[in-house]
């Protein structure tokens, strides 16, 4: 299975039919079901109970599936949340290996038990508070388990966790965000959010915002962000997708660049740009990337199509 | 939330003939004692047979009182400045976790002979170098009486070569100021500061300018900052605390949240707002931190309804 590309992820709440029924009609690459805080404390075990039934309605559209458990109550949340279709389990307000550790045991458990291949699941600590900003290397490597793209440091938590009011018109989160983007991209995950886009309203559900937040994040190299909304699904996917143009001078600077070297050059140009190793480079990320989100997109088309159609999926089908 | 409801920090010399009165009508949440240590004279004799008072006079307007020491010189300093009635020291020039765990042991030995409970005197660190920042995590954690870091800016782009003049568009030690907060909230302190360009101009911008500034910092996560003049401490007193807005706020939020929980909805809007948990946690704490702010002024002015001299 592969989780790479995670454009938007969206929050669902599995005790809203009205959400978790429609949720996967919105084109998101990512849904993240919900048993903490988007949950009253009165409707939690009923929420555990709807994880399994939720996963197929909600991956419908070709979306990967990660849950969210509670920090409190990760020993009753995780034996509801590991299941086959589950992609991610996220663990909220992280602060420790120890808390890492022992998440992981638990899935592995519950992995072999349930027919899941062993250490498929990814675990990804959720950063919210500053002794998790500062212990995030340890954090990270706490289990071997892989996870493809983190983010953190910043949200409500850390705000609550600071001290500090949030939407102020410059970055309240600049050491937490960068150092724990820094720790994960030195360990060669790819960093979510982590670029400060003003927010003066607060609103979670304006799609302009979701607009200048893509612009931001590409132009920083950054391909993953989260959503609290529908309204921000669509420029996001299409947001952190690379344009047609930048495919078009990828293309060509790797052209270029192979003429250039086969003739024993290392520098040219194209157009009026210089193109050397690192325009190569780049470029060659560029289209990665592209090959990345192309290939998740044509498996999400032929989920949607069997979802329109009601045709069941191929046996043995892996996503992109 | 603040560990200390300390909004307002004010330096004051012990060699101040009117240090009693300046604290007392000062209303600063603590007062900072520095000392210059005499030419010619027993410096370590004459600030013992000073201190005593300094400190009494400095906690006339309710005030907390630290003494500033230079970390260079810790052992001789704090044997010669502590006493009954101080929080705690504030170490100047730190730069690695050794610093303070030698402060800290003399401070054990102080308190131990001089009557004041174990454990008790507070080291808090005014950052003023690289190695300082580079090292704070080890610092924080270096001792159990760690409190609170402040960002000595001044002396900061000193040290790191920078021109201190307010001529930037952007906070220059935006990153700097982001990390002391995070270290220090990581082990429980707190960081005090200002924000950019007053914390190097320390002018008198007037009311209206420097609440902005200090609403600035505020954001920035400080829970107060050292006032160079006595006329920054009522707007940093009313500024580090939630507003009488905020209260109003947070009171609708915990009301609207509470309602919502009873229909079985952790997540209900206010004005397009998503409030949830975490909201309704912030709201609780700042109703809180608004309470002991409005206690600590109440400390303060029980205090005042003694003279001061």
């Amino acid at each position: 299975m592969n989780n790479r590309v995670a454009r938007c992820s969206m929050f669902v709440t599995p005790t809203n039919p009205r959400f978790i029924d429609k949720a996967w009609t919105r084109g998101g690459d990512v849904y993240i079901l919900d048993i903490e805080d988007s949950i009253a404390p009165a409707e939690k075990e009923r929420c555990r109970s709807l994880i399994r039934e939720s996963i197929p309605k909600a991956n419908q559209g070709g979306a990967s599936i990660y849950v969210r458990v509670n920090k409190p109550f990760v020993d009753a949340d995780l034996p509801c949340s590991v299941w086959p279709g589950v992609d991610r389990i996220m663990l909220p307000k992280t602060e420790s290996a120890a808390e890492m550790r022992h998440a992981h045991e638990i899935i592995s458990r519950l992995e072999k038990e349930r027919g899941v291949p062993a250490g498929t699941i990814e675990l990804s600590p959720m950063i919210e508070s500053a002794l998790g900003a500062v212990n995030i290397h340890e954090i990270l490597t706490a289990t071997p388990r892989k996870i493809w793209s983190m983010g953190g440091g910043g949200g409500y938590d850390m705000a609550v966790n600071l001290g500090i009011e949030m939407f102020a018109n410059f970055d309240q989160y600049a050491f937490p965000v960068a150092y724990v983007a820094l720790a994960a991209m030195a360990l060669g995950i790819e960093a979510t959010g982590g670029v400060f886009v003003h927010n003066a309203s607060g609103r979670v559900d304006q799609s302009e915002q979701a607009v200048k937040q893509a612009v931001a994040l590409h132009a920083a190299g950054i391909h993953h962000a989260g959503a609290l909304h529908p309204a921000f699904v669509q420029p996001l996917v299409s947001g952190l997708s690379p344009a047609q143009d930048e495919i078009s001078w990828a293309d060509g600077v790797i052209e270029e660049y192979d003429k250039l070297t086969d003739a024993g050059e290392s520098i040219g140009m194209l157009a009026t740009k210089v193109i050397d190793k690192y325009e190569y480079d780049m470029a060659e990320r560029t289209l990665d990337w592209a090959a990345a989100c192309a290939a998740k997109d044509k498996y999400k088309a032929r989920a949607l199509s069997r979802a329109d159609t009601g045709i069941a999926p191929g046996p043995g089908e892996t996503r992109p | 939330m603040p560990k200390y409801i300390r909004r307002s920090l004010f330096s004051l010399p012990i060699e101040d003939p009117r240090l009693g009165e300046k604290s007392y009508a000062a209303w600063a949440d603590a007062i900072i004692l520095d000392f210059v240590k005499q030419p010619g004279r027993d410096w370590q004799q004459d600030l013992k047979s000073r201190m005593p008072a300094a400190i009494h006079e400095a906690a006339k307007g309710g005030a907390e009182v630290f003494v500033r020491i230079n970390s260079d010189a810790s052992a001789a300093e704090l044997e010669s400045t502590v006493f009954c009635g101080i929080s705690g020291v504030v170490l100047k020039g730190v730069n690695g976790p050794g610093d303070i765990n030698n402060a800290s042991q003399c401070l054990d030995v102080l308190e131990k002979s001089r009557g004041i409970t174990g454990g008790s005197l507070e080291i808090d660190v005014e950052v003023n170098t690289a190695a300082g920042v580079w090292n704070s995590l080890e610092i924080a954690r270096a001792s159990q009486r760690f409190g609170t870091f402040t960002v000595n800016e001044h002396e900061l782009c000193r040290n790191l070569g920078m021109f201190p003049g307010p001529v930037l568009e952007f906070e220059p030690l935006e990153y700097i100021k982001s990390q002391l907060i995070t270290v220090a909230t990581s082990v429980g302190g707190q960081a005090q500061g200002m924000s950019y360009p007053l914390s190097l101009t320390q002018e008198n911008a007037g009311d209206e300018e420097f609440g902005k500034a200090v609403r600035r910092a505020r954001d920035t996560g400080f829970k107060g900052a050292v006032c160079p003049h006595a006329s920054w401490i009522k707007v940093c007193n009313e500024g580090f605390r939630p507003s009488s807005e905020e209260v109003s706020y947070y009171l609708k939020v915990r009301e609207v949240f509470a309602e919502g929980l009873k229909r079985g909805m952790a997540s209900v809007p206010i004005d397009g707002k998503m409030i949830d948990v975490p909201v309704d946690l912030r709201a609780r704490l700042y109703l809180e931190w608004a309470d002991r702010a409005q206690a600590r002024d109440a400390e303060k002015a029980q205090a005042h309804e003694k003279p001061a001299a």
